[in-house]
């Protein structure tokens, strides 16, 4: 008889006892649930500089990249079961399925998938859906989760024989009411004729069946007794793959719910494999109270011991109403929020998610299994001296571009440059782990600032990356240039070159300049001229500090905003819904021209004159335009006085006559406010309607103004007092008054305006 | 049971369901109580003994409640906090009855509460006669429960001032009462315990102190979370309280429930339900035992001078008083949400639409 031992993955209980079990069979070999061809990976596994939680990722060497995942802690029973046998010379064998099958049918299941979204045609009936074999376990047991009753009934098993009945008649019953789809089926089953397959290759290899254990997860332990029965292995499926470690952490552990089991409370099952092999099994319910009140102090809330201890007893008599005689994770929570958070779940949520998750992140001993884009890395995080960083919490970095004169060598002299070339070729790859923080202070090009955070999801993106390059330096240029290559608006490739230069990647930069100088000849839009320009002005603002050649970009750039200043007018006809983008085109290519001393300033002058001029063109632009002339200076007092009673004047709708008003208002507000001739002019005008007209222009002027603040509206009431010849202290007695009852009226009775008229 | 009480402590009026629940007890029972925990929560969220239904008397958080139940067997106080309206009296009444068999231990707390009211007074006719004595004594409800081992109420204790919350502390923490006159000490029996139930309206009037907060677990109980819970809730104590009350009008409809209960929430929640729209919220708190109260007051209404069944001129009246209290706010509030939103509720909500206009004219 082969011994089954039946467990759930991440099972501290199933853990602990299989040690036991193995302890006392001394079994001559040990058979393990997990893909066949990562038994390369298990040296690596035991080193002692391997910390859990580790992962053995899998993917498919092809695009589209399809993964699978195999997480690993300290409380996981193969992994319990694979130290065993390396500290007892016993040898062991993977017998599940190779990843590279696994692979193959989740591509097969992805593509149908999508396939059956595209056909759409499954809408004669909708197939009822049974209930779920853990949603119909929860129902019954007296917890109302699955969860709970599984840590219940199974981690509470107070010895070896408990757990290991139980865990396989667990198995059996899942096995017997659960309704599985058409591929988790043939999976199933191709997996089950495999794991028979090595099995019967194992006792066919000479050991005898009483001295085998069979690792594996509780569901297949019904599917696996009838190895004896002589069957053929059908043809696997296969795609080419890779398998890499990798560390993890337990934040990510917890938020992976499809691994067979979920496992949402990490830190907590460590705490009850501490309490096993302590032997005390109340250490769960110390321990996971004692963290929560340490918590809630360090966070600034105040937690006794007393709580605590009161916090235990609460958690052991509801877990004696509940059917046991330990509590559970929920049993403590409700404790932890009754007695620390007085009542209330908030005040303890963020202690409980440290007690409950964790931070933990695994370690793995250098250069282990890993891809050469992973090695490249690593080698880089130590060289630039970021290896503090690699934490998943997260911290700060603030970078200065500049030389440090005083340092000894050049490398430690550009070690902030180097840094941020390798933190934008990471941001250029997605890797999730560092984000660029906009820098606060205006225009200091050389200071960045960075959020650095590590997470298990930057390492998986970092294993895709692997597809495109050898070192992070060529993944990154690859993704450029694909950037460049399949991109057909002009501003995505001058965010390449942008991109390029941030990465310090000078070939990239110039093969994205040539694609671009090609881009520029054929015709664009204004909005995507004045986004060109933009990126590339940025580029040659920060060229120096980057110590990257700007010299071939410069022309292009100056091509660029020729072509901007012509089509810029002619833009300007656009409805207002297209406006916001237009008016944002245009202070870019504004801002672009005061940074550069390189274009033709009088040509942008002449571009904003045309449009601030005319008539026909969208008025709120024009007013935009006529603002910006007058921030710098090119539009005298007597000029705006001229065109604010011209935009205002009688004949002219009073919506257009706001909206130029809104487009004024969009630049410098306080200038605006200063120049009283403008409220001279707005004064003559409001003069100058009679009693219909003035309310029209009222609901427009109001919509005007509407994103003013409370104290810039103030300033323009008190320059408009002023004009009335008022002082500041009655205007802003007339503006705080209460308003009475007919002026509320009044105003209510605007609303019933109809425009339409 | 005598029909010519109006209301009927909880242990009389399910003395049936206590009766079979102890019965049927097979859990280890604590010590001075009449039944195991379990059995205490099957009394309070309802279920089946042998042939005896159980009706649940707090729907809802059965979460809570286990909470609630447990805190009791350690001898730890409750504190039962919640918005007015959200059954914490009710609870605590219910606890006590089941656990104890008597829900009458209890002390009001008000602005006038006594620390003797809480402790023990004295029959002065008696003391000055005879001088002091334990015959002299008029011993409080804590007082009683702590000789007998039970469980006091004490409603409201944030309406009491802060040196009579106090008195509580040194109760709760060595469990005994002296009294010095006597010289005498009165240990408490196992099973003693205190539920005191607090209105978070009342927060900030008399705060309790961190010292009496931490002899006490505290359970929030919160407002109903959805529309059919509260529908729920509703329908069965209207029930309930109808057959006591010999009302004599027709049950209210469900529809009717469904809208009362509808018009409460969204006011109280400050948005319609399908959270499209905001509605001002009214400044009195639109509970659900507001709700039932209502329900049966349209049901008086209807029984003694309308129909027998209950119309929308009813309800009307019933939904003015409760929303429109003493504040102007809340009767432009209601105006607000009888034109923007009932209005355009169509032709199910006209005829109350139109019943609560005239009111409003």
């Amino acid at each position: 008889m082969i011994n089954f031992f039946g467990i759930r993955h991440l099972s501290p209980a199933g853990a602990f006892y299989l040690r036991e079990f193995l302890e006392n069979t001394r079994p001559e070999l040990v058979i393990i649930e997990a893909p066949a061809d990562f038994e390369d990976v298990s040296n690596d596994i035991v080193r002692p500089e391997t910390k859990p939680p580790f992962a053995i990722l899998a993917y498919t060497k092809s695009v589209p990249v399809r993964t699978v995942l195999y997480p690993f802690a300290e409380y996981s029973p193969e992994y319990q079961a694979i130290l065993w046998c390396h500290e007892n010379n016993v040898p062991f064998r993977f017998m599940d399925l190779p990843s590279e099958t696994f692979l193959a049918l989740a591509d097969e299941r992805i593509r149908k998938i999508e396939q059956l979204e595209t056909d759409e045609i499954d809408e004669t009936e909708p197939v009822e859906r049974k209930p779920d074999v853990y949603e119909m376990l929860a129902e019954k047991s007296a917890d109302g989760s699955h969860e709970t009753f599984w840590e219940r009934t199974l981690e509470q098993c107070a010895d070896f024989s408990a757990y290991h009945e139980g865990a396989n008649l667990f198995g059996a019953k899942i096995r017997e009411f659960s309704e599985k789809d058409e591929f988790d089926e043939k999976e199933t089953k191709l997996r089950e004729i495999y794991m028979r397959c090595v099995i019967r290759n194992a006792v066919n290899g000479g050991v005898s069946p009483e001295k085998i254990v069979v690792v594996t997860g509780a569901y297949h332990v019904e599917g696996l007794k009838t190895w004896e029965n002589d069957e053929k292995l059908p043809e696997l499926p296969a795609a080419e793959s890779l398998h890499t470690l990798m560390p993890y952490s337990y934040y990510r552990l917890s938020t992976r719910s499809g691994y067979g089991a979920g496992n949402k409370a990490p830190a907590y099952y460590e705490l009850i494999r501490e309490g096993l092999i302590r032997g005390d099994r109340l250490y769960p319910a110390y321990a996971y109270l004692s963290k929560i009140a340490e918590k809630t102090r360090e966070n600034g809330g105040a937690a006794s011991s007393a709580q605590v201890i009161e916090g235990v007893r609460l958690a052991g008599s509801l877990a004696k109403m509940r059917g046991g005689n330990i509590p559970t994770l929920r049993d403590l929570r409700d404790a932890a929020e009754t007695c620390i958070g007085e009542g209330s779940f908030a005040a303890v949520s963020v202690a409980a998610a440290d007690a409950e998750i964790g931070t933990k992140i695994g370690e793995l001993p250098e250069g282990v299994s890993r891809t050469s884009i992973q090695d490249d890395f690593y080698r880089l995080l130590k060289d630039l001296k970021l290896e503090k960083y690699r934490s998943v919490t997260a911290q700060d970095l603030k970078l200065d571009l500049r030389e440090n004169i005083r340092a000894g060598s050049e490398k430690s002299a550009f070690l902030d440059l180097s840094r941020s070339f390798f933190l934008h070729k990471l941001r250029v790859l997605g890797i999730n782990f560092a984000e660029y923080v906009p820098s606060k202070q205006e225009n200091a090009t050389w200071a960045e600032e960075w959020k650095i955070c590590w997470t298990p999801e930057a390492e998986i993106a970092l294993v895709e990356s692997a597809l495109k390059g050898d070192t992070v330096e060529l993944a990154a240029a690859f993704q450029l240039k694909e950037q460049v290559e399949h991109s057909d608006e002009m501003s995505v490739i001058a965010k390449a070159v942008e991109d390029a230069f941030c990465c310090g990647m000078s070939a990239a930069a110039n093969y994205a300049v040539g694609a671009l100088q090609r881009a520029a000849v054929d015709a664009v839009s204004f909005e995507e001229l004045a986004k060109t320009a933009f990126s590339l002005s940025n580029v040659i603002n920060y060229g120096d500090i980057r110590r990257a050649d700007c010299s071939e970009i410069i022309p292009i750039l100056q091509q660029i905003y020729l072509r901007a200043c012509l089509v810029m007018t002619g833009a300007c006809v656009c409805d207002d819904a297209a406006c916001s983008a237009v008016a944002q085109a245009v202070n870019m290519l504004n801002s672009v021209e005061l940074a550069q001393n390189s274009l033709d300033t009088e040509k942008w002058l002449y571009a904003l004159r045309e449009t601030a001029r005319r008539d026909d063109l969208n008025t709120k632009l024009s007013g935009l335009c006529a603002a910006i002339l007058l921030e710098r200076n090119q539009m005298t007092n007597d000029e705006l006085k001229t065109e604010v009673s011209r935009r205002l004047s009688k004949g002219v709708p009073a919506d257009l006559g706001a909206g130029w008003f809104e487009g004024l208002t969009l630049k410098n507000r306080y200038a605006l406010i200063a120049r009283l001739s403008l409220w001279e002019s707005l004064d003559e005008y409001l003069e100058s309607l009679d009693d219909e007209e003035f309310k029209r222009a009222l609901v427009f002027l109001r919509r005007a103004f509407a994103d003013f603040s409370a104290a810039e509206k103030d300033s323009i009431a008190e320059n408009l007092g002023e004009i009335w010849g008022l002082n500041g202290e009655e205007v802003s007695e007339v503006l705080n008054a209460k308003l009475d009852e007919t002026s509320q009226e009044t105003i209510d009775a605007l609303a019933d305006i109809d425009f339409d008229l | 049971m005598d029909n010519s009480i109006l209301r009927l402590p909880a242990e009389q009026l399910f003395e049936d369901e206590l009766n079979a629940l102890i019965k049927a007890e097979k859990d280890p029972v604590p010590e001075g109580w009449r039944m195991s925990p379990k059995s205490v929560k099957t009394y309070i969220c309802g279920g089946k003994v042998g042939k005896t239904v159980i009706t649940p008397k707090y729907i809802g958080h059965e979460r809570l409640v286990e909470i609630a139940i447990a805190t009791l067997v350690t001898d730890r106080a409750l504190l039962l906090i919640g918005e007015p309206g959200t059954a914490k009296s009710w609870l605590s009444e219910h606890l006590t009855a089941a656990i104890n068999g008597n829900s009458s231990r209890v002390i009001q707390g008000t602005a006038g509460t006594t620390e003797e009211q809480i402790r023990y007074s004295w029959n002065y006719a008696m003391l000055i006669a005879n001088g002091p004595s334990e015959a002299a004594m008029l011993k409080s409800p804590v007082f009683t429960a702590m000789e007998d081992g039970a469980i006091a109420r004490v409603e409201e204790i944030s309406r009491c001032a802060s040196e009579v919350q106090d008195t509580l502390i040194s109760l709760l923490s060595e469990k005994r009462i002296s009294v010095p006159e006597l010289s005498l000490e009165v240990p408490a029996k196992k099973g003693f315990s205190i539920i005191a139930t607090a209105n978070t309206r009342d927060r900030g009037v008399n705060d309790m102190s961190a010292a009496l907060k931490r002899r006490f677990n505290i359970v929030v109980l919160p407002a109903p979370e959805t529309l059919e819970e509260e529908m729920n809730i509703v329908k069965t104590r209207v029930e309930q309280l109808s057959s006591s009350l010999d009302l004599n009008a027709a049950l209210p409809k469900t529809e009717v429930i469904e809208k009362i209960c509808t018009i409460f929430r969204e006011l109280r929640n400050g948005e319609t339900l399908d959270k499209k729209q905001k509605v001002k919220t009214t400044a009195g708190v639109l509970s659900t035992a507001e709700a039932i109260s209502l329900l049966c007051n349209s049901m008086a209404l209807a029984g003694s001078f309308g129909s027998g069944e209950i119309s929308d001129e009813d309800i009307a009246a019933g939904l003015q008083g409760a929303v429109v209290k003493d504040d102007d706010k809340d009767g432009v509030a209601w105006k607000e949400y009888l034109e923007n939103i009932m209005k355009k509720r169509g032709a199910a909500w006209s005829g109350l639409y139109k019943a609560c206009r005239e009111l409003n004219e």
